[in-house]
């Protein structure tokens, strides 16, 4: 035990040790930005920026920040990302100088077993706070960044939008939008045959099943009957007008996916993610939505099902080989860390934002037509943006964008609809379902830790370190010195 | 090295621990590997006339070490398992591809859900391409867009050596699946290297042998030197699995490999499992194994084959 405290402890020192030395790297930007509000504008502006949707939504118009200071504003953020993302890339490369020069000292001869060891511990160690900063300079920073200027968007244009609305709701002008006939839900014809995308559907889930890639469904009772009716519910208020097929499948991503012909997947953690009730009715009605208005359909011509799960297939191979670099990255990032039904959408559907705007409007329109709270579904996307572990699993959110128009689009739609009386934000239902899936996801859990591996063969190291982000910190916090903390260790991993 | 079991046993692992703490001491500085654990898991497959036999019962088995009777009970196989695809990808493969593709589509139709699976392939080196998943299709997927190989080698020897090491350091039931055509042209190691590892490891090996075009169409053309070099690979693969308790398959020609597979999943799929605690042994020297098989009809002892491991080193 004293052997390994003391391997802990010398872990940790060199933790250190590389992340001091890093003040000296070169990179994007090397200075914290130069331009910047004056404090008496940032400060409430940064804490307003870290705040929901909804409520700036709520409190934009009470604001009194001039189009120059939000102007300086988007500037800073931009030199902010900039160098945010040079730090952590300078992390990756310095943690790479590390593995290269610890595999060069393992070349030397006459080391000791106990050396040999320490050695390729602190390779694997470097290796995974390697990928980690990948991750965090090319996905988890431009994604926080992204979310910030949209919601700084939000504070400046919704006043004026919200105007607009009330102006077109007292005119009566918002009539005349799309799909604007929402007491007719359910007798519209949003595309017409949607039974002639049943064979689509069909052949795509057979060859999704052929291929092997499909995880094993959720066999609690408790859980997918629950979420058969929460979709059966949101059925019966849209415009679906084939049986509808849910399966729930049990695998970590954080998503939902449709093929055509009325068949949607639900992946567990998207039910781990969701809070309530209609949160995951806004997911599904938006997932419903793309089957009604035949996206699916539309844009299997150009990419089939097996041309995605074999393009998926590559990217996940150049991940595991070491190939993560460069061009390989960027698709990594894109598919391989997240999964199958990532690739799907951003093939099938998320390759169009006017499918998605479609999508919204409608999946809000049949989430509010089945009784449902639909700021649940903005809520969603604000989870998402927000928390610190979007960045692992919200494949989701990957695919669906929190872009500032987005967010005022949903915001106008759910203006426009009639007030509900006392909509669903939560049922006794949920709660019930989530403690059932507290076991499906225990036992899940217990499998992977289960996992055997050949990638990581070195055992009895110290525990490895991981590194800190959280977006909604400061960057002087999260970039100036990134930090390293030592993690419980998780076998197989 | 072999198999941990339940509580009972882990209890009796720390009392074995703390007797010979100055000796396990030694070993983790060292690196070594530490032989004295409480029980070993025996998998065996047995049959007749070339057809898996399944349903014998603890009475039907027989278990000798070093030629003297070990006691032992028939417990059910360790799920799930962690089974290993290591194929041969060289550019000198050529003539192998359609051997190769067959096998992994039989890869693909055959293997049952609920297993462990990996991918790794070699030529000059061992390349892990898939970690163990259970889903199956992320092996075949991986295969089918391995590009071209960029080396000559076929360096079998090391890989299948590399491979036991890195599977010898997991826990429960772990298969081998060699899909090679057994020749080496470069490999640090030697076969008998190979051969004391695969003796010292508890990984059953089977094996689909490549090359069935020059078993098949193109033997009579080849010249003594070529038959040989190949009768030498295929001692090799044959070696690996009878040492191992596995089995190799030969087939003549390419549409086959679907077969093979789809009898290696069988294989496994009726493997037996012999749980023994062993008597203390002088470790590093060979130990025996002989397992009879057998049930009674009619009064008269019917014997099967059984394929098992020779023994342990």
């Amino acid at each position: 035990m004293a052997k390994l405290d003391f391997r802990g402890l010398l872990a940790l020192l060199c933790s250190e040790l590389l992340v001091a030395n890093l003040a000296g790297c070169v990179g994007h930007r090397v200075a914290l930005p130069e331009v910047r509000p004056p404090s008496q504008v940032f400060d409430p502006l940064s804490e307003e920026l870290k705040k929901s949707y909804l409520t700036l939504f709520e409190t934009a118009s009470q604001f009194e920040y001039s189009d120059a200071q939000i102007a300086k504003m988007q500037e800073y953020l931009k030199q902010a990302q900039d160098y945010c993302v040079g730090r952590f890339e300078n992390v990756s490369n310095e943690y790479q100088r590390r593995v290269d020069e610890t595999q060069k000292t393992l070349k030397k001869p006459a080391i000791t077993e106990e050396e040999r060891h320490n050695l390729h511990c602190s390779i694997q160690d470097a290796r995974a706070l390697r990928g980690e900063a990948d991750v965090i300079s090319q996905q988890a920073i431009p994604v926080a960044y992204d979310n910030k200027r949209a919601k700084l968007e939000v504070i400046q244009k919704w006043p004026a939008q919200l105007k607009e609305i009330r102006a077109s709701l007292a005119d009566g002008t918002y009539k005349l939008r799309r799909w604007a006939d929402v007491e007719d839900i359910g007798f519209r014809e949003i595309e017409k045959d949607q039974q002639a995308d049943i064979k689509l559907g069909q052949e795509s889930i057979r060859d999704l099943k052929a291929s092997g890639l499909m995880p094993k469904e959720i066999d609690d009772d408790a859980v997918v009957t629950y979420v058969k009716r929460v979709a059966e519910k949101v059925v019966a208020n849209s415009d679906l007008h084939v049986p509808l097929h849910i399966t729930v499948l049990n695998s970590k991503e954080i998503n939902a996916f449709a093929f055509p012909g009325g068949f949607v997947f639900v992946e567990r953690g998207l039910l781990e993610a969701v809070d309530d009730e209609s949160q995951l009715a806004g997911v599904i009605a938006h997932e419903m939505s793309h089957v009604v208005a035949r996206h699916g359909h539309k844009l299997m011509a150009k990419a089939t099902v097996s041309s995605i799960i074999y393009q998926m297939a590559q990217i996940a191979a150049v991940v595991l080989t070491g190939g993560a670099a460069g061009i390989g990255t960027y698709y990594a990032l894109q598919y391989g860390f997240y999964g199958l039904g990532l690739a799907l959408n951003l093939n099938l559907l998320g390759v169009s934002r006017d499918f998605e705007a479609q999508a919204d409007q409608l999946g809000i329109q049949y989430a509010w037509k089945a009784g449902y709270d639909t700021s649940g579904f903005i809520r969603f996307f604000d989870k998402m943006a927000t928390k610190e572990g979007y960045v692992n699993g919200a494949s989701w959110f990957r695919s669906h964008p929190p872009f500032y128009q987005r967010m005022v689009d949903s915001e106008r739609e759910i203006t426009y609809l009639p007030k509900q009386a006392s909509p669903t934000v939560n049922t006794t239902e949920f709660a019930a379902m989530k403690e059932a899936l507290t076991k499906v996801s225990a036992k899940a859990e217990e499998e992977s830790k289960q996992r055997p591996s050949l990638i990581s063969p070195e055992q009895s190291c110290p525990a490895p370190s991981k590194l800190l982000y959280e977006p909604d910190q400061p960057i002087e916090a999260i970039c100036s010195t990134p930090q390293t903390v030592s993690v419980a260790k998780e076998p197989g991993n | 090295m072999f198999n941990t079991a339940n509580s009972f046993c882990s209890q009796r692992a720390w009392q074995l621990a703390s007797l010979f703490a100055a000796a396990f001491l030694t070993a983790q500085v060292g690196g070594a590997k530490e032989p004295a654990l409480e029980t070993i898991s025996l998998y065996l497959n047995v049959e007749k006339d070339g057809g898996l036999i399944t349903g014998l019962t603890q009475g039907n088995f027989r278990l000798y070490l070093d030629g003297k009777p070990q006691p032992f009970r028939l417990e059910g196989p360790e799920e799930p398992a962690s089974i290993a695809l290591l194929v041969e990808y060289s550019a000198s493969s050529g003539y192998f591809l359609d051997d190769l593709n067959a096998s992994m589509q039989g890869f693909l139709k055959h293997a049952p859900e609920g297993h462990w699976y990996a991918l790794a392939t070699f030529s000059r080196e061992l390349e892990v391409h898939t970690d163990f998943t259970k889903q199956v299709g992320e092996i075949t997927a991986a295969y089918s867009q391995l590009g071209l190989p960029a080396w000559n080698e076929i360096d079998t020897y090391d890989a299948v050596y590399e491979m036991i090491d890195k599977m010898g350091r997991l826990s429960g039931r772990r298969i081998l699946i060699v899909v090679g055509c057994g020749l080496d042209t470069f490999s640090e190691h030697s076969m008998d290297q190979v051969k004391a590892k695969v003796e010292s490891e508890d990984i059953t090996i089977f094996v689909a042998a490549l090359g069935s075009l020059f078993r098949g169409s193109y033997d009579q053309y080849l010249n003594s030197s070529a038959r040989l070099s190949l009768i030498q690979a295929q001692a090799f693969l044959q070696m690996m699995a009878q040492k191992s308790g596995g089995f190799a398959w030969f087939p003549n020609h390419f549409n086959a490999f679907p077969d093979v597979m789809q009898g290696i999943m069988q294989s496994i799929a009726t493997q037996y499992r012999l749980v023994y605690e062993p008597p203390p042994r002088n470790f590093g020297k060979f130990q025996k194994i002989k397992v009879e098989a057998f049930r009674i009809v009619n009064d008269k002892r019917e014997d099967f084959k059984v394929l098992v491991r020779k023994g342990w080193r």
